[in-house]
């Protein structure tokens, strides 16, 4: 049994995991990685990167399907699900392939096999070739999550299929139910419907979107319905069987065929098989608990992104895997600042936000002023012919603060950035608003938005 | 031609920036190497700065009563013909920004153009010494207004939302520590000085006296040097002092002799015992010796450091290779020495290299006391007034003049019989005090 020594071993290599591995090499540390799949994890291989890939096939159908409203005629349009896949598994192996380039730069060594904690600095990982050790100051571990299922109903990736099924599934069902309107579940029913697949969306809570503003859900809900997507919301599922079609939805309101299921409950941490709590990590609500600098109650074991807790994010474990890494090399990282992380959804329109919603700074007892434009009074989103959705910002009323930012839009997920650098630098609505803005661009409806509340709005 | 580059010098060890007290040359001025440009204050002593490069000073980035980073570029020589734009852009923005209020009319219309026809003025005030920050009292009602205008001390760095909640708030910004970025106030410092309130409230009933309560003083860089430098020397170095009565009616009927023949400098008390010192350092070369970790470094030359008190703190030049020197070359170096470091205008090899040092209060009639040793050094040598007491002669009670001095001496490099033994041989030089003459 091989034994290796480093400074630091990084167990997983999804977003986390790799930008960890790569600012503690640039910190001048030696670093091993270990990944029982390919580098990138879940967002590069099964996630974020190839649902991106089959959510702009779905809009260049849809933008095709529109043609005649650009006066232009086009017939004979044939669209291919499966090559629609191949091309989304196409990108995601391309950066994959771009993570395994970064590794080989920055001097990453990379274990593949599976990682287990075997004391404080060890990590065993089992491969392909046999079991090596890994002696190192200090682990990160990284290893994500999965999709989370209903209790008792099984996912078989065939009838019952969660995300990963369903991104690499080239075959498309005549119709599906899509459990759980949250991100994955509103992207995917906006891909498939694209593709011409009967979608049922099923929520539990009251609205689609649900962490999002409420306006948002309401917009989406608009969008999605001109579209032909069916939403049922505050709706309990009772059970999930195979029958019919292919699988019978019994739900507090009734009963669902379909041809597909596609779970979208959401994701839970992957934290067994670690020896985590052996070790003296300590584990909440199924997440692994941290410090701010991201070091478990183990000494010298850190973890970042998924397991470590919501929002289970790429972006964040990413910036948790920068805080992890600089705190290793005996830097003083600032804290993630977990109420400026942007929350992004893909469907269209896109769905962007940060900060908090306008009931919830209204519930803390802000005095807030709202200021909102649609998309419809942009010249940008007009000659673009996308002119769904607005921008809404939440300001104190006393201060200006920024307190939340919510977009539907094109491109909203673009747009939110200059909220997030605003908020980070503590600007105030008049700081914004002295920001000049280029025309016509979409990002004008930023600013309008901004002196919509100051009660300034020019094009409103 | 050449361009040369002019960078704020590291002139200490801990010296991590410096602040342009003046510039002795003006934009437009030609210069040589060795010409002094400016001068610094650094955290140890006010320094001139020479010219390294010959050619015209282009450009001063750092104005006058500016301080910058060590390594900074702070100034441009070149000849009149050089382009030196593309060195200015790269010049950082800070230090551009900061530059800014001060002299950007010429920093504008730089380069390829001759030199400004009429050179500006010196840009500000030389060596402004910080202004204290006065406390008063809370006012009843605080009006929210200061914030707006940036303190006197120069610009406040707070985010814009920061700058509002304390407008609301009624908090000073100038007061508040900033924990962003650089220092930068941020929301939560304002929100948790709003929290701590407003200071002291004045006693009921106790009638309200005019004036401050109190003023916060900003530590000069010489203040600031000292707090930071004084616990690691006392702390780390375990001290002991022995202290010895010197007979100093030898010496001082020898003062009056030197004193009274001509064209010889006055010899101070100081000078005997600097010149005594060096003698006695070398007999005891243990004394003479610096604490390394895993060895002692013992010197085989004296240079001694002698404390000069400021109006603002106290600085030590050195006198090197004292062992070398006669009393009088002693006595004229010494006092050059001093006056120089009341004017601020020590060059850094002479506030640097001790290898023992000297510190004396006798002129403020003090009888004695014990002076913390001034790392790496291995001893301090505290000297009281020469007094005259009542001392006891074979015919019975007689007037004499004594000296006390006190050893302070660090227990890693040397023990009790070592100081005592340094101390011995440093009284009988002194009551034999025709021995410092040969």
């Amino acid at each position: 049994m091989a034994r290796h020594a480093f400074d630091v071993a990084v167990v997983g290599t999804g977003p986390g995991g790799y930008v960890a591995a790569i600012r503690c090499a640039q910190l001048g540390l030696s670093v091993a990685t270990v990944e029982d799949d390919r580098p990138g994890g879940v967002c590069l291989n099964w996630g974020c990167i190839p649902t991106k890939a089959l959510l702009r096939n779905a809009e260049v159908l849809d933008l095709i399907g529109r043609a005649a409203e650009f006066g232009i005629r086009v017939s004979g349009v044939e669209a291919s699900y499966a090559e629609a896949v191949q091309r989304s598994r196409r990108v995601a192996d391309r950066m994959a392939k771009g993570v395994e380039f970064l590794f080989r730069k920055n001097k990453i060594t990379l274990f593949p096999g599976r990682g287990v904690l075997r004391a404080r600095g060890t990590v065993e990982v089992t491969g392909a070739s046999g079991v090596e050790t890994l002696e190192a100051k200090a682990v990160i571990l990284a290893t994500g999550s999965e999709p989370k299922s209903l209790p008792g109903v099984a996912i078989d990736e065939k009838t019952v299929v969660s995300s990963n099924g369903a991104v690499r599934n080239e075959t498309k069902p005549a119709s599906l139910v899509i459990i759980g309107a949250g991100a994955v579940g509103v992207e995917f029913a906006d891909v498939y419907a694209a593709y011409g697949v009967r979608v049922t969306v099923l929520e539990a809570l009251p609205r689609i979107v649900p962490i999002e503003d409420e306006d948002c859900s309401k917009e989406l809900a608009r969008a999605f319905g001109r579209r032909g997507i069916e939403l049922k919301t505050g709706v309990k599922v009772a059970s999930v069987k195979a029958g019919g079609r292919g699988a019978i939805v019994e739900t507090d309101a009734g009963k669902l065929e379909a041809e597909q299921v596609l779970m979208a409950v959401g994701r839970g941490a992957k934290v067994t098989g670690l020896s985590l709590e052996a070790l003296g990590a300590e584990l909440e609500r199924g997440f692994v608990k941290v410090s701010p600098r991201m070091e478990t109650g183990a000494k010298g074991v850190y973890a970042i992104g998924d397991m470590a807790g919501p929002p289970l994010l790429a972006h964040k474990a990413m910036a948790e895997g920068v805080v992890a890494a600089e705190a290793i090399a005996g830097r003083d990282p600032r804290p993630v600042d977990y109420a400026g992380v942007p929350s992004c959804t893909y469907c269209r329109p896109q769905v962007a936000s940060i900060g908090a919603t306008e009931a919830a700074a209204r519930a803390k007892g802000r005095e807030v002023a709202v200021g909102k434009f649609p998309f419809t009074a942009s010249g940008k989103a007009v000659a673009l012919g996308e002119t769904e959705g607005f921008v809404k910002v939440v300001a104190d009323k006393a201060t200006g603060e920024i307190l939340g930012v919510h977009i539907v839009g094109p491109e909203a997920t673009e747009i939110i950035h200059e909220f997030a650098v605003g908020r980070t630098l503590e600007a105030t609505l008049e700081e914004m608003i002295h920001t000049i803005h280029a025309h016509p661009t979409l990002s004008e409806a930023a600013l309008e938005a901004t002196l919509g509340a100051l009660g300034q709005a020019i094009h409103l | 031609m050449a361009i040369s580059k002019v960078v704020m010098p590291k002139l200490s060890e801990a010296m991590e920036s410096g602040k342009i007290i003046k510039w002795l040359k003006r934009e437009g001025d030609r210069v040589q190497g060795g010409d002094i440009l400016a001068e610094v204050e650094t955290d140890k002593a006010d320094v001139e700065m020479e010219a390294f490069g010959a050619g015209v000073l282009r450009k001063i980035l750092v104005p006058a009563g500016e301080k910058a980073p060590v390594g900074t570029l702070i100034a441009v020589i070149a000849e009149p013909a050089d382009d030196i734009s593309a060195l200015l852009a790269s010049a950082p923005t800070a230090v551009a920004a900061e530059a800014g209020a001060a002299g950007s009319a010429s920093a504008r219309n730089d380069t390829r153009s001759a030199p400004p026809a009429a050179p500006i003025p010196a840009a500000a005030p030389a060596a402004a010494p910080p202004r204290p920050t006065v406390v008063s009292p809370p006012a009843p009602t605080t009006p929210a207004v200061s914030v707006a205008v940036p303190a006197a001390t120069g610009r406040v760095k707070a985010s814009p939302l920061a700058k509002k909640i304390a407008a609301q708030s009624g908090v000073d910004l100038r007061l508040l520590q900033g924990s962003g970025p650089g220092g930068r106030i941020i929301r939560r410092d304002v929100e948790a000085a709003s929290q701590r309130g407003p200071g002291p409230m004045p006693a009921v009933g106790v009638p309200a006296v005019e004036g401050p309560e109190y003023e916060d003083r900003p530590l000069t860089q010489i203040r600031a040097a000292i707090a930071r430098q004084m616990p690691l020397s006392k702390a780390p170095v375990p001290h002991f002092y022995v202290t010895s009565e010197v007979a100093m009616d030898r010496a001082w009927a020898l003062r009056e002799e030197l004193h009274a023949l001509e064209g010889q400098p006055k010899i101070s008390v100081n000078d005997l015992v600097v010149r005594a010192c060096a003698l006695t350092l070398l007999r005891h070369p243990g004394v003479n010796a610096s604490f390394q970790g895993a060895s002692i470094r013992v010197y085989h030359r004296a240079h001694i450091g002698i404390a000069v008190a400021l109006e603002d703190g106290l600085i030590t030049p050195v006198l090197r290779d004292c062992q070398a020197k006669s009393l009088a070359q002693i006595a004229v170096e010494a006092r050059d020495l001093a006056e120089r470091a009341r004017t601020r205008k020590l060059r850094v090899s002479e506030i640097s290299g001790a290898t023992f040092s000297i510190s004396n209060l006798g002129m403020f009639d003090v009888a004695e006391f014990s002076a913390i040793i001034n790392p790496p050094e291995g001893a301090i040598l505290a000297v009281g007034s020469v007094r005259r007491v009542p001392v006891v002669e074979d015919a019975g009670l007689g007037v004499g003049r004594r000296m006390m001095l006190t050893l302070s001496c660090d227990h890693r490099v040397m023990d009790g019989a070592m100081g005592a033994r340094f101390l011995q041989d440093l009284k009988r030089l002194l009551e034999e005090p025709l021995r410092l003459l040969v």
